[in-house]
């Protein structure tokens, strides 16, 4: 019978988000990452196993999210290691990225709309707003960027089997 | 104004994309594990299914009904929201390239996700105008973020919980959802006329 919850368990003490990665180079004090991907349903389970490297399947997709850590632990190619992330890191992540440029998407399409009442310009009005709410997005990413919020920190060797599933 | 507002709460509430509709459900039970990956797949649905739903609109009121081509509007809309999907990819890689690394996991799932194309074929049957077009498929993809956050929640607390083990996982997640879903049905009962 597995333990009972414990009372004093702090459901709102900040975690991080952990992943497994796997070093593929290794450039002076630098390490390059690919990360592993995890079953969020079962198409991604098979994709996995898919070793082409063509545009658009999920091998590519993980080649392009590569990404570097400093190598203080001393990695080595072909390793595998337990990286993670604030959990309030990917909220945050995901307002400035989505948030904004919806934000000013939707204020645009409102205001064009009461102003001039035609579908046309309405739509003229979102794509504007749109495309301000992307520059403002992307400020807000070299906000984070800069305060080193959106970098994966190292936590442990993987073990043997450790996946992201487990 | 007043019916945009009544509009905007029947998608996100009353029709709710997940629990009225039962649609993509399998970003729902894959996604909510944890409530920022929630939170991660709830916003960029929200930005897929908002930006796809102005072009399928625009599509649809240019060029499948002047012409006579309704027969082509599942495969155009389809194609449309895998542009977007792709529009987005690129735009979010080109904006802040290590929102991309840490976001970009989630943009191939919601390709096939039968929300997006659920909600595009749902503002074409209700004949609307393009804001009110906009405004339903936003509040509806907000109905479905709101409803993976809260499910997400649960499923945080469901995981440390003395679940038996024949119940631990998908079974207990999905009798939790369906308890969600009863929850829900008390929200028809509002009227929007």
């Amino acid at each position: 019978m597995s333990e009972a919850v414990d009372s004093m368990t702090d459901f709102s003490a900040p975690t991080m988000i952990e992943g497994t990665a796997h070093v593929v180079a290794v450039e002076g004090n630098m390490a390059w990452l690919v990360p592993e991907t995890g079953s969020s349903c079962g198409g991604c389970a098979s994709a996995s196993a898919c070793g082409s490297k063509g545009i658009g399947t999920a091998a590519s997709r993980l080649e392009a999210r590569r990404f570097q850590l400093v190598n203080d632990a001393g990695l080595r190619v072909g390793e595998r290691v337990v990286v993670g992330i604030r959990e309030n890191t990917l909220v945050r992540a995901s307002l400035t990225a989505y948030a904004i440029p919806l934000a000013t998407l939707l204020s645009a399409g409102a205001l064009a709309q009461w102003a001039a009442g035609s579908d046309t310009i309405t739509m003229v009005a979102m794509l504007a707003g749109l495309a301000l709410g992307l520059g403002l997005a992307r400020l807000g990413a070299g906000r984070l960027l800069v305060r080193g919020e959106l970098a994966p920190r190292f936590i442990r060797r993987a073990s043997p089997g450790e996946t992201c599933n487990s | 104004m007043k019916e945009y507002v009544l509009l905007m709460i029947s998608a996100a509430l009353v029709n709710n994309v997940i629990l009225a509709r039962f649609l993509g459900l399998c970003s729902f039970m894959g996604v909510t594990t944890r409530i920022d990956t929630a939170v991660g797949m709830g916003m960029a649905t929200t930005f897929v299914i908002t930006v796809s739903s102005m072009a399928d609109w625009a599509v649809e009121a240019y060029l499948l009904q002047p012409y006579g081509l309704g027969y082509l509007r599942t495969v155009t809309f389809i194609l449309i929201i895998a542009a977007t999907v792709q529009f987005t990819e690129m735009i979010v890689k080109k904006v802040s390239p290590p929102l991309f690394q840490m976001l970009g996991i989630y943009l191939p799932l919601i390709t096939t996700n039968c929300a997006v194309l659920g909600v595009a074929l749902l503002l074409v049957e209700g004949k609307m105008n393009f804001i009110g077009a906009t405004l339903f498929a936003f509040a509806s993809s907000i109905g479905y973020s709101l409803v993976m956050v809260i499910f997400a929640g649960l499923r945080e607390r469901l995981a440390l919980a003395d679940t038996p083990r024949l119940f631990a996982g998908p079974p207990i997640g999905f009798i939790v959802a369906s308890l969600l879903a009863l929850a829900f049905m008390g929200f028809s009962g509002m009227s929007t006329s």
